[in-house]
């Protein structure tokens, strides 16, 4: 990074650059205003000159007290022009700071991590396009998605489109209250939804039922006959459905000055299509969250870090951070929603275990690389690192995690 | 430590600057001529004044003039003024969306985040030609005033002439940069030159076409006024390109040949995008793909390209997915010097609260998902990888330093 950075580490580089667009704003506004009322006033003036002139017989000739007033006159239209132009010309360092000011608080060149010819190629590309449509399907953006098929030409199948086409329909049912047809979806799926012990049907039919118990007396005779759809889940959810049955005790005084209030809060609604989503993916193979989304907040994270180390690196003449080996020069934190692999580093050789080079539990439990197992090994004995039990080299397990 | 504004949104800023600037420079011409026009109309009534017969009548004509080209200067200064301040305005209001980033509210940050993915694929579509896609999307999600839209219209237009083999657009467009384009120092197939041969490349190929219709004196007339003046440095090619007269259009002599083959004018359509690139400051890297590579490296783990019935890979990790695999190979893997174990049953972090535990066959899970299993399954514990079964008795405990 740049040395003002250090020099002002909480300066924010947005608020950099809009105090310089700040004042050239202010300046363009100082500049217009005057130019504007000097001008206008000097319209005025002058067309009271004329005024006056013209009074007076077109064919004499002008007094010589006249042509001192016009003069004057001239000359106070040609030094007001001529600072109207300078006043502008002013501005120039104002506005060439904005710009200067954007250079020194952003990356102007960011290529340096990248990996060359990475995602060139028509078969790159065209990947590419795939994996942004299916994020725009997955969002819901059917018809941005169509356009850019059509723009990029790309070949997709109408099946792999259908099931996002499905999770749409019934995701924007279910933000209007309708709970049809995500039951009628997980009645279909019903037995692939309990090998994977979802409770999404259960938690679908408790929410209908909820929604009868709010409908007050007038429909408790429909919210006791609604019961019976709890039958197939009373082994999972016997306390919850015993919960449900306990609030029709209070239909008459209303559930809402009843201990079952909080079966009214409307975070259920929200929560079911955390569920649906979490579920139907999952039934489906596919991950919660958009993976392209995942992947660029992600680099939005990581890549500012690597700039800074291929900064560094430059300084000290390493070379292409990128290319040098086939790992990141450093460890990136992207926070522990976005950890989807067990890693194993060895505690002794600080390296990432390989399949040629896997994790070994010795006798004593502790881990670590066979690499590490095959240098701490003497006549076949080796004294844990850890702890003080010897032990039999070949003892030791291989794990996986 | 850079963040991610700082990493990613230099364009952002850069090129409306660079607008911003040249609006300045056209509002001081603007103004430099109105200015030019009063003070020769004063001058001529200064002349007047001077003069023996300046006759009422005559003077008064003379200061409708210097009246009329006032007025001329306050209106085209306002309009100029007022143009120059929009694109400030736009500046202004690209950094106050950026600033957005980190708002104390954590769901404008999280709008903010998903608008800036659509940012940058707005951005990565323009530069495909997707424009119809780019346009959709901006609507969609409300970002038009935040993309360089506008300014890619005005390159589709040139581009898409130019593919219908018309120089008119282009050599318009060349004129309206000249300045910057002149200043431009290029670096095409390793020559380097001190300014942009666009429009000489242009009249080359408009001369070449000449000579393909046979009219052969037509091209001669076109070449003596467009490539009398050239820059020293382009002689010798002038010469070469003279030498097409003696060439019928099938002609196998190089480089004869090479001039008449038709994709000159995709070249053509190349440079031209370059250009356009280099004076709105636009880097030539898509900065959507250049973080989607920073971020898939850093999600990158060899379980990732582990066989695929294995149940090493995670249906949530993006790296896993079918065609950011693919996307992925060339990519370096994260680095990791600190074990991060993950339980491949329920993805809960492996630690002191959730130790490793072993299974008799070497893989390791979290305690929590083995001793809830262990629950349900009267003590038996099923391996997800192999399926074999244990009790929950003959699982060990791993130390992992």
């Amino acid at each position: 990074m740049d040395s003002s950075d250090k020099k002002l580490p909480k300066m924010d580089s947005c608020v950099n650059v809009e105090r310089e667009v700040d004042k050239v704003l202010s300046k363009f506004a100082a500049v217009g205003d005057h130019s504007s009322r000097t001008l206008q006033d000097l319209v005025e003036h002058i067309s009271n000159i004329r005024k006056e002139l013209s009074e007076g017989n077109n064919d004499s000739d002008v007094t010589a007290t006249q042509s001192l007033v016009l003069n004057q006159c001239l000359k106070k239209v040609k030094d007001t022009c001529q600072r109207l132009s300078n006043d502008h010309k002013d501005l120039h360092s104002s506005v060439s700071k904005v710009g200067k000011a954007i250079d020194r608080n952003f990356i102007q060149d960011i290529s340096a991590c990248s990996v060359e010819g990475a995602f060139v190629g028509v078969e790159k590309r065209s990947l590419l396009n795939e994996v942004i449509c299916e994020h725009f399907f997955r969002q819901g953006m059917l018809d941005i998605g169509e356009q850019l098929i059509q723009d990029a030409r790309l070949q997709i199948d109408e099946a792999q489109k259908e099931p996002f086409f499905e999770l749409n329909r019934i995701l924007e049912a279910l933000k209007e209250h309708n709970l049809f047809p995500a039951l009628e979806w997980a009645k279909r799926n019903r037995e692939r939804l309990q090998q994977q012990s979802s409770a999404l049907e259960f938690k679908l039919h408790r929410l209908h039922f909820i929604e009868l118990l709010k409908g007050g007396p007038a429909r408790q005779m429909e919210a006791l006959l609604y019961s019976r759809n709890f039958e197939p889940f009373a082994y999972h959810h016997a306390k919850e459905i015993q919960t449900l049955m306990g609030s029709l005790l209070y239909v008459q005084q209303g559930v809402h000055n009843s201990p079952y209030l909080h079966l009214l809060d409307p975070i259920h609604w929200l929560d079911i299509c955390d569920v649906f989503t979490r579920d139907a993916c999952q039934l489906l193979g596919l991950s919660v969250e958009s993976p392209l989304s995942v992947a660029f907040a992600a680099g939005c994270i990581s890549l500012p870090s690597l700039l800074n180390i291929n900064h560094v690196m430059k300084q000290r003449q390493c070379t292409n951070v990128w290319n040098q080996k086939d790992e990141l020069p450093i460890e990136i934190d992207l926070g522990g929603e976005t950890r989807y692999h067990s890693i194993f580093a060895c505690p002794i050789l600080r390296q990432q275990t390989t399949e040629t080079n896997p994790p070994v539990r010795l006798v004593c439990g502790h881990v670590i690389s066979r690499d590490a197992l095959n240098k701490l090994n003497t006549n076949n004995k080796v004294k844990c690192p850890y702890c003080p039990m010897e032990q039999n080299a070949v003892d030791a397990r291989p794990v996986q995690f | 430590m850079a963040s991610g504004v700082k990493a990613l949104e230099h364009s952002s800023l850069k090129v409306p600057y660079e607008i911003l600037n040249k609006k300045f420079r056209v509002a001081q011409k603007t103004i430099d001529r109105e200015v030019s026009h009063v003070m020769q109309a004063t001058s001529e009534l200064e002349k007047c004044l001077e003069g023996s017969s300046a006759t009422v009548g005559k003077v008064v004509g003379l200061l409708d003039g210097v009246i009329e080209k006032l007025t001329g200067l306050k209106r085209k200064a306002e309009e100029a003024i007022l143009a120059e301040d929009d694109s400030a305005k736009v500046c202004k209001r690209r950094i106050e969306h950026l600033k957005l980033h980190d708002s104390e509210q954590p769901s404008t940050v999280i709008q903010w985040k998903k608008k800036r993915l659509d940012r940058m694929l707005v951005e990565h579509f323009l530069r495909c030609g997707y424009y119809n896609t780019a346009i959709k999307l901006a609507k969609h999600s409300g970002i038009e005033d935040y993309t360089n839209i506008d300014l890619f219209l005005v390159s589709k237009e040139v581009e898409e002439s130019l593919k219908r083999h018309e120089t008119a657009p282009c050599l318009a467009w060349c004129h309206d940069n000249k300045s910057k384009l002149r200043k431009m120092k290029l670096t095409l197939t390793s020559v380097v030159t001190k300014m942009s041969t666009l429009e000489f490349n242009l009249r080359t190929q408009e001369f070449i076409e000449l000579v393909r219709g046979n009219h052969r004196l037509d091209a001669v007339k076109h070449a003596r006024k467009y490539f009398s003046q050239v820059d020293p440095e382009q002689m010798p090619e002038v010469q070469r390109i003279m030498g097409l007269l003696a060439y019928p259009p099938d002609t196998q002599v190089q480089p004869y040949k090479d001039f008449y083959e038709p994709s000159r004018w995709d070249a053509m359509v190349q440079q031209f995008q370059w250009e356009n690139f280099k004076i709105h400051q636009i880097s030539n890297y898509s900065v959507f793909c250049l973080t989607l590579q920073a971020g898939l490296s850093s999600l990158k783990t060899p379980h990732c390209y582990r066989d695929p019935e294995s149940n090493y890979r995670n249906s949530q990790c993006p790296v896993c997915s079918k065609q950011m695999n693919e996307l992925a190979k060339p990519l370096p893997f994260s680095h990791c010097a600190q074990s991060r174990l993950i339980c491949n049953i329920s993805g809960q972090i492996m630690n002191e609260n959730n130790p490793p535990m072993m299974m008799p066959n070497g893989n390791v899970y979290g305690e929590t998902a083995l001793l809830a299993m262990a629950a349900e399954n009267g003590g038996k514990v099923v391996c997800p990888r192999t399926k074999d079964t244990y009790t929950i008795d003959q699982v060990e405990k791993v130390f992992v330093m």
